[in-house]
């Protein structure tokens, strides 16, 4: 397995906005599921999903509830409000702007 | 991005922290689980995958802390748990914290009152609107005379241009009867334009109009909403109703607004239509002028338009008012009617902010006290590892929990003393309008945080200095030994007595004052003199009806047995300035004319004070209508105009009106006071039947007790005229009430300066107590070595004393930079009087050893064996 890169906070966040666009999922899910996506170049840090998520939580972004999960068991699912789709929306423009410019700039041939 | 949400969340993360921290619980066990799950269905054997999930976890209680801290509480709930502790730290100490709550707390009640009464009597606006735009017109430019005379007025309004509206106001007293028990009441007649001016709207009914202000115009009157409601039935009902007068009848057209109690300063309880009549000459004064200004219009522009006023009218009616200076002036209507009593409110409001510093500084020691033996305990928390800003936060949360709990109870405190308000301070106009409402009470908040701020400086730099490890092995007996921490608990001490010195001052000075003025003599013997008050209503008793009655009553007081003198005045002393006239002595004719209270009276009044005539004669009965005017003098004003003698048989013209009679003085007697006590005994006599009075005092002056010559004097009034109603009172209960005004003063001030000296007293003692305990065992030493006990107190008492002396030196330039305002209250004693200095220095000197001997005595009782103890 390839190192786990270190993930910015705000890039972090963006992923997991991703994650949750696609299905309302619980925490070790949205690790998990950002792990296949990246084709298992990201792996989370757990550490740091939880705090996230809670930050998310505080900014509207995202709401949970407790379900029942696949196991039967009780787990905390999370999922996208409006405020987070539009966020996701916003987020991803900017960085696509982003990598555009660094791909420009990388593809430059030297003289 | 949403504050609501993340209000909600931090709100939910705060409350709910018990379920919070279940739920965290719970995710993170679920997370594990399924990374163990998994991990066991790639290959690994249980504990295998238990390991590795937990380690690719990190650390489960840190990402606990990590989710917490995200959710944004932290801060709050260290402050929460800060606050927990300081409350605790005060229910473990209650007696300091009691102390140091109450002596905050009434520092803080005390000034919040302070304020409340400054706002509503100096900042607040007047109660009706526009209040800047209100004047109130002056005949001169010098105050002396205040009241317009008719010509003034009829000049202004006909030639002004700078008023939106002018009115007119004579302040009397009115007999009312007709309904219930006939009253003496205050009423202000006034013009149209007065109501007008003042934006008044009324309750009910209608308000004065120019047709009710022509001569011979049916009377009408409109009626306080108070009056309506005692007497009248209530508003809705007393329009077209008819009151009686002064024995008149009159019609009320009008109830106004309960707001409307006081209007251009006065309490009025009826307002009647102003009928001016024709004047004769510029004189007398009798007249208030309010007027509002146009917009536009600055005072500036209204005091040209005015004296162009005067220039032009002073011609006219120069045979009878010479002064050619003269020029009418327009003051700001709130400046007219606070004007004086500014310097008492800033000596009173001065007072309390010296209290209350000095209650800070007192609890600030404390603190500083406290905070210095929980030196140890602070260098453990750094050791552990608290940020140090933590622990300036702790310590401020103390100090502002402690003066957070004094303030509520300081607005308490001021609550209640708001509703004992006329108790306290005396004799200020508004004193209707003080009360505590939001304004008082944000005062008192932002009062309670300065305080909290203050008082927690010294404690929070001291947390914030570097512990040395030093601390941490401390001997507990040499806690806060440090330079610093004493010579700041030295200069808060010498500071309490800095301030407390000005207030001894003040009250000391205010008290010689008061003994001054209760030693002067007013002229006479006051004991079993007894006074009523009579005005004749113009209706049923013309001038002849008037003199016949005064002639009864004077041969009715005659009558009685007990009475050994009687006779009538107009004015009563010594302080009722009700008529003051002006005159010109024909041999000095000047434009500046003097002016002298002017009494009409009988020989019996003078009698009756005990009076004794020192030239000439008195009056006689052929001084009376129609014949020669005479008057009789006082002394001092023999003595003013005529020093040397010779005053008797002189001339001169009384109201300036230098076409009327010459009036000649037959005699000069001793002096009586009218302007009051500190004032010139000036007085002018003139006979009672050389006049056309229907406002009279009965006098007289009895052998038996003041309680049955009231009942026999009212008894007199009654057998004249059954109808007619008298205010009775003793003389003595009238000088009294005069010297009651500086004696409450020199009370309230007298208070706050023994409050200051307690507080100043308690904080040495404080102070020697710790010090003493600090150097136990230095003192044991010098026990042990042989040191006199006598001189182990001497060394704790000279320190004390040295403390106060620091204080006496800056208290002393305090208390001459005070000395200024003070002025005006003192009566034949200079602000800064030696004598009272060097007593209330004394004071402060003897309250500092008192309080340092205590402590000094119990260290010279410390065992020597202290010495040798090894802890």
């Amino acid at each position: 397995m390839p190192d786990s890169t270190d993930l910015l906070q705000g890039t972090l966040e963006m992923l997991v906005l991703k994650a949750l666009s696609l299905e309302p999922m619980h925490g070790w899910g949205i690790g998990n599921r950002i792990g296949q996506l990246s084709g298992g170049v990201f792996a989370v840090n757990q550490g740091s999903l939880y705090p996230a998520l809670q930050r998310m939580l505080r900014k509207g972004w995202i709401r949970s509830e407790w379900r029942t999960s696949e196991h039967n068991r009780r787990a905390r699912y999370y999922q996208l409000t409006a405020a987070g789709r539009r966020q996701l929306g916003e987020e991803t423009e900017s960085w696509n702007r982003a990598a555009k410019a660094v791909f420009g700039i990388l593809a430059e041939e030297a003289p | 991005m949403s504050a609501w949400t993340d209000f909600t969340e931090r709100f939910r993360a705060l409350v709910f922290r018990g379920r919070q921290e279940r739920e965290l619980d719970e995710e993170m066990r679920f997370h594990l689980e399924r990374e163990i799950e998994e991990r066991v269905r790639q290959g690994a054997s249980p504990e295998e995958a238990r390991r590795q999930a937990l380690l690719a976890f990190g650390g489960v209680a840190g990402v606990k802390d990590a989710v917490r801290d995200a959710s944004g509480v932290n801060p709050l709930r260290d402050l929460a748990g800060d606050l927990r502790f300081a409350l605790r730290g005060l229910r473990r100490n209650p007696g300091f914290a009691l102390t140091a709550i109450l002596v905050l707390g009434v520092g803080i009640g005390a000034i919040t009152t302070a304020f409340s009464v400054t706002d509503a009597v100096l900042i607040s606006q007047l109660p009706f609107p526009e209040t800047d735009r209100l004047v109130r017109i002056f005949p001169r430019q010098e105050r002396g005379l205040t009241q317009l005379s008719t010509v003034d007025f009829q000049a202004i309004r006909e030639q002004q241009k700078s008023f939106d509206e002018l009115g007119a106001m004579q302040l009397s007293g009115m007999a009312l009867s007709g309904t219930g028990d006939p009253e003496n009441v205050a009423a202000g007649r006034v013009t149209a334009g007065f109501f007008r001016a003042l934006s008044v709207v009324p309750a009910a009914g209608r308000l004065v109009q120019e047709s009710d202000e022509i001569l011979g115009a049916p009377p009408v009157v409109v009626v306080s909403h108070a009056l309506a409601e005692d007497r009248l039935g209530g508003a809705g009902g007393a329009v077209g109703r008819s009151i009686t007068l002064d024995g008149v009848s009159y019609q009320v057209i009008g109830v106004l607004p309960r707001e409307a109690a006081i209007l251009a300063g006065f309490r009025g309880r009826v307002w009647p239509a102003l009928q001016i009549p024709a004047p004769t000459r510029r004189g007398p004064f009798w007249l208030r002028g309010i007027a509002r200004l146009r917009d536009g219009v600055t005072i500036e522009d209204a005091t040209q338009d005015l004296a162009g006023i005067s220039t032009r009218l002073f011609p006219i009616w120069q045979s009878s008012f010479q002064d050619a200076e003269a020029r009418l002036t327009p003051v700001s209507l709130r400046e007219a009617i606070v004007g004086t009593s500014t310097g008492s409110i800033r000596l009173f409001a001065g007072a309390v902010t010296l209290v209350l510093l000095i209650a800070i500084a007192n609890v600030a020691t404390l603190l500083l006290v406290r905070a210095s033996a929980r030196t140890p305990e602070l260098a453990v928390r750094v050791a552990i590892g608290a940020p140090r800003f933590r622990l300036a936060r702790l310590v401020l949360v103390e100090g502002f929990t402690l003066t957070i709990l004094a303030g509520l109870v300081g607005i308490a405190l001021a609550a209640l003393s708001v509703t004992l308000i006329t108790g306290i301070v005396p004799g200020l106009p508004r004193l209707a309008e003080v009360s505590l409402g939001v304004r008082e009470i944000s005062f008192a908040a932002g009062v309670t945080l300065i305080a909290g701020l203050l008082v927690s400086l010294s404690p929070v730099s001291l947390a914030l200095r570097h512990p040395t490890s030093s601390s941490l092995r401390t001997d507990i007996r040499r806690i806060g030994a440090s330079r610093g921490g004493n010579l700041v608990r030295g200069a808060l001490v010498v500071a309490e007595f800095a301030l407390a010195l000005p207030l001894l001052l003040g009250a000391g000075l205010l008290l010689n004052s008061v003994l001054r003025l209760e030693r002067v003599d007013p002229g006479f013997d006051a004991t079993g003199m007894v006074t009523a008050s009579i005005t004749l209503p113009r209706a049923r008793y013309d001038s002849a009806a008037a003199q016949a009655f005064w002639r009864r009553a004077e041969a009715r007081l005659a009558e009685v047995p007990a009475f050994t003198a009687a006779g009538l005045t107009t004015e009563l002393p010594p302080t009722d300035p009700g008529n003051v006239n002006n005159f010109e002595l024909v041999d000095f004719p000047t434009q500046d004319q003097p002016l002298s209270p002017w009494i009409f009276a009988t020989n019996g009044y003078l009698e009756a004070l005990g009076v004794r005539l020192v030239e000439g004669r008195l009056f006689i009965l052929a001084d009376s209508t129609g014949a020669p005017p005479v008057a009789v003098v006082s002394q001092a004003w023999a003595n003013r105009f005529f020093p040397g003698g010779g005053a008797v048989g002189r001339e001169f013209w009384g109201g300036g009106c230098r076409e009327c009679p010459r009036t000649t003085i037959v005699g000069v007697v001793q002096d009586v006071k009218y302007m009051g006590l500190d004032q010139p005994a000036e007085a002018i006599y003139i006979p009672m039947t050389q006049s056309d009075i229907t406002g009279l005092n009965l006098v007289a002056r009895s052998s038996v007790g003041a309680g049955e010559a009231l009942g026999l004097i009212r008894e007199v009034v009654r057998s004249l005229d059954p109808e007619l109603p008298a205010a009775e009172a003793t003389m003595e209960s009238r000088i009294e009430t005069t010297l009651a005004n500086q004696w409450r003063w020199t009370a309230v001030i007298g208070g706050f300066g023994a409050a200051a000296v307690l507080l100043a007293a308690m904080g040495i003692f404080g102070l020697m107590s710790y010090s003493v305990r600090q150097r136990r065992r230095e003192i044991g030493v010098r026990l042990a070595l042989g040191a006199e006990p006598g001189s182990v107190t001497w060394m704790i008492v000279a320190r004390g004393m040295r403390l106060a002396a620091y204080g006496a030196v800056i208290g002393v330039v305090l208390a001459l930079i005070e000395a200024r305002w003070l002025r005006s209250m003192l009566f034949d004693v200079g602000p800064t009087d030696p004598a009272t200095l060097v007593a209330a220095a004394a004071a402060l000197f003897v309250a500092a050893f008192v309080a340092s001997w205590f402590p000094g005595w119990r260290a010279a009782k410390i065992p020597p064996v202290e010495a040798i103890a090894v802890d």
